[in-house]
């Protein structure tokens, strides 16, 4: 059962390169950042991402090649698509000195975000549902057991039994607040240079601050061409869609 | 001197020891300016302890000053007598205040009831002054330690000596104005020209000869058209002695300023005006005074016209250390010292090869204002950090700077200097984040990346970002499953009850069909030499049928409760007969010899599925 839920959970859609082509790609993206050349490295790192071969050491590569251009709205963006799938030092380390580039600084209190979102980031999605599956089939496995067992043998499995749905609805739980945080919490990145932030959705509203390539956003609400975004300090107001990109 | 008149009287020999007295009254010219003093000398030798000097009372002179001054001398007579010679000095120091032919008159000595007359002098005055024919005193304050041509000295203006002049002599020595002779101010320069961007020093003297109480305000020109800065603002008054024409003044520096000329033009610096308080206490006067303008010729540089720095300049230069490890700091200290305006100074930049990461410098600028220079010295320090291990040379740096003393274009530099970059203590040659921008040399160590970013990834899990597991197509199939699996357990279950609580007929015959079961597995122990077993899975295959058809439990029973219950529940007699022969054969096959023959097995299984068929 647990070999078929990983194969199930693993399954990818076909790309258009082999894994001798893709790889081949990759390295030669490496050599043009290695030669400095950082538009010819991001530029076969995203054709990698479109053919669908846009793993986190792809996207890793990609945002810290735009990092080395300057292009800090897309190297947020990439390194933190990168972050959402696996989380690891050096993607941290990258985006530290994306943020000390970038041209904004929040000042205030930063709000804290919904103790879901917060329970869904400290939590690896893929573990948690296939644990959840594996607690809950191995749950009602027992209850039969222990509904077929003989009187003397039923105390020992009611209690595996117990614990099996308690550990299933725990991981049940966690897979909830992913589905919750996956269609409620919207974040964004600001991709050019700078964003005006307006008061209401509009182009003649007054601007009230604006926002420069790298900050993310989140993302609260969608009127017409407008977004309606959050600072963490929790600062609001309306920016274009064109200026942003959703992570 | 002109001697206009003498007389010489001997009327008395007073005593053997001493000459005799000697009275008359000279003066150092016969025709004057206006502008110009008058001294006038009356001597009296050999004068008695007593002899009162009456002083000429001139009519359109004033007395500007009186100076008294004696001497005495011993000398041996034609007899061998020695004579003892006093001479007493008085100094008169005059100006006229109209024109004309002025007589002074004659001067008288009193003593001992006598009386001795000098002659008047008669003294031609004319308007403005005669400085074509300066006075031999006038000529003895003539040197000029600047080399300045008289006609380019502002107007009131001489030059003293250097060892009278209290101020180092860098102003003129200046007239004596007419009206505010006991109090005036005067400004002068240092220089009647200078070059663009070279140093000027104005000063600010009050000349008093009176009592001074204080300073109250001072307002000093606009300088358009120059850098400048205050070298001496004094707090309080400190005056300096200093004669001017033989006039004694107290001489007060009341500001001090040096000037860089921005532009190239002829300047006129406007006089400055203070508000003074004369006398002591109570007794004080409010006074205004205005000091004289200054003129100042600025030259344009010679060509090129331009220069890094104007003044006199040296640069040196210090490294803490020749030798470093890669990515440690070193310093290197750029230093600029000497005479000009330090703020006006374009260093050059410290030209550092690619493979050395500089900071932006520290730059500390001190600047001195003594000894009538405006110096300062210019600390620009470097922090170095190496980003590749080899030897680099770093070029020295050069000023090139105009001397307005030399009056030519010069230069200062420092000398180049060889950094020696070691690899670091973890064996690395490189800096592992040299950033996008860093060039290597082209004679160092091959690196790469950059940044301070950690490096790429050289291997990747070609995966697309796959869809969270949640909301793949699977997962709420496989969550409702178990439930899904349970539920149908259940249902059937139930169904299978109920289907199970049938009439005791279908029961009975559930149970028939059991036993025939039983039977069944007798059979199958027929042919096998388990004789004992045989027979007792047949007696089971008939109690177990007859339990399903009685719906009592029989097993246990004697033959004889056997037959009882079987006539209770009205079984036939022929049937009851059958059945209990059955068991009968049953007890025998497992004691009896000779009932182990397979036919003798045969016999007793038909009659079990004989007498089971057969009941009713």
């Amino acid at each position: 059962m647990i070999a078929l839920l990983l194969s199930l959970a693993l399954a990818q859609a076909p790309s258009g390169y082999t894994p001798e082509e893709a790889k081949a790609l990759f390295t030669e993206a490496n050599d043009a950042y290695y030669k400095q050349d950082y538009a010819a490295a991001a530029e076969k790192y995203e054709r990698l991402l479109k053919a669908g071969l846009g793993g986190k050491d792809v996207l890793f590569n990609l945002g810290t090649a735009y990092l080395a251009s300057g292009d800090l709205g897309r190297a947020v963006l990439a390194l933190e698509r990168a972050r959402k799938l696996s989380r690891d030092d050096d993607i941290e380390a990258n985006l530290a000195i994306a943020r000390q580039k970038q041209g904004d600084q929040v000042v205030g209190a930063e709000t804290e975000a919904p103790f879901l979102q917060r329970l869904a980031e400290a939590m690896d999605e893929p573990v948690v549902s296939i644990g959840f599956l594996v607690a809950w089939f191995a749950a009602f496995a027992l209850f039969w057991r222990t509904v077929a067992a003989e009187n003397g043998k039923r105390l020992g499995l009611t209690l595996a039994t117990l614990t099996a749905f308690v550990v299933s609805a725990a991981l049940g739980g966690a897979v909830a607040a992913h589905a919750w945080v996956a269609h409620t919490v919207r974040e964004a990145v600001v991709m050019t240079p700078t964003a005006k932030v307006r008061e209401f959705p509009g182009e003649n509203a007054r601007v009230a601050f604006e926002v420069h390539g790298g900050l993310k956003v989140r993302v609260m609400e969608e009127s017409g061409r407008f977004l309606r975004v959050r600072l963490p300090n929790a600062l609001e107001g309306w920016t274009e869609k064109e200026g942003v990109e959703a992570l | 001197m002109g001697r206009t008149g003498s007389a010489l009287l001997v009327l008395l020999a007073s005593a053997p020891a001493f000459a005799e007295v000697e009275f008359s009254m000279l003066s150092d010219r016969n025709k004057v300016g206006m502008q110009d003093l008058l001294r006038v000398d009356i001597v009296v030798a050999n004068a008695p302890t007593d002899a009162q000097v009456q002083f000429p009372a001139p009519n359109g002179f004033e007395v500007l000053q009186r100076h008294e001054s004696t001497e005495m001398s011993y000398s041996v007579g034609p007899g061998g007598a020695g004579v003892i010679k006093q001479v007493r000095r008085y100094t008169l120091t005059m100006r006229a205040v109209r024109t004309g032919t002025l007589t002074i008159p004659a001067a008288v000595l009193q003593a001992g009831g006598k009386t001795w007359t000098t002659a008047p002098l008669s003294i031609e005055v004319v308007k403005g002054t005669l400085d074509a024919e300066p006075s031999p005193r006038q000529r003895r304050h003539a040197s000029n330690p600047f080399g300045i041509p008289p006609g380019m000295l502002p107007p009131g203006f001489g030059f003293p000596d250097d060892d009278e002049d209290p101020f180092s002599g860098i102003f003129p020595q200046p007239a004596i104005p007419r009206g505010d002779s006991d109090i005036f101010m005067r400004m002068s320069v240092d220089k009647p020209e200078a070059w663009v961007g070279e140093q000027v020093i104005i000063t600010l003297l009050l000349y008093s000869r009176v009592d001074l109480s204080s300073v109250d305000t001072v307002q000093m020109p606009k300088l358009d058209g120059f850098w400048s800065q205050d070298m001496k603002t004094p707090s309080q008054l400190t005056p300096e002695h200093k004669e001017v024409e033989g006039v004694p003044y107290n001489v007060f520096v009341l500001r001090k300023k040096v000037l860089f000329p921005l532009r190239p033009g002829d300047y006129t610096i406007e006089a400055c005006e203070a508000d003074l308080t004369s006398g002591l206490m109570w007794a004080g006067h409010r006074l205004h005074r205005k000091s004289n303008e200054a003129k100042l010729k600025v030259k344009p540089l010679p060509p090129p016209g331009k220069a890094q720095a104007i003044g006199q300049w040296r640069l040196s230069s210090q490294l803490s250390q020749s030798q470093v490890a890669l990515g440690d700091p070193v310093t290197f200290k750029l230093v600029l010292e000497g005479k000009g305006n330090l703020e006006a100074v374009q260093l050059p930049k410290l030209d550092v090869p690619a493979s050395i990461k500089t900071f932006d410098p520290e730059t500390k600028d001190q600047t001195n204002l003594a000894k009538n220079a405006f110096t300062g010295t210019r600390t620009v320090e470097y922090t170095l950090v190496p980003q590749q291990t080899g030897e680099f040379t770093v070029p020295g740096v050069t000023l090139q700077y105009f001397d307005p003393e030399r009056s030519r274009y010069t230069e200062t530099r420092t000398d180049p200097f060889t950094l020696t970059v070691t690899p670091s203590a973890n064996g690395q040659t490189v800096a592992p984040v040299p950033g996008p921008v860093a060039v290597q040399a082209p004679d160092v160590k091959n690196q790469l990346v950059g940044g301070g970013l950690k490096q790429l990834r050289h291997g990747a899990q070609f995966t697309a970002p796959a869809a969270p597991v949640w909301s793949r197509p699977f997962f709420l199939p496989l969550t409702g499953a178990p439930l899904a699996l349970s539920v149908a357990f259940a249902l059937l279950s139930a169904l299978r009850s109920s289907l199970g609580r049938q009439t005791p007929e279908s029961l009975k015959r559930q149970q028939a069909k059991a036993a025939r079961k039983r039977l069944a597995s007798a059979e199958k122990l027929m042919g096998t030499g388990a004789t004992t077993e045989f027979y007792g899975e047949v007696e089971r295959a008939l109690l177990t049928f007859l339990e399903a058809k009685l719906g009592a439990a029989v097993t246990g029973m004697t033959r004889a409760e056997l037959a009882a219950r079987l006539a209770t529940h009205g079984v036939p007699e022929a049937e009851k007969n059958r059945l209990l022969a059955v068991f009968e054969r049953c007890d025998l096959g497992r004691y009896a010899p000779g009932m182990g023959e397979p036919s003798a097995r045969k016999a007793a299984l038909d009659d079990a599925a004989a007498a089971m068929e057969a009941f009713p």
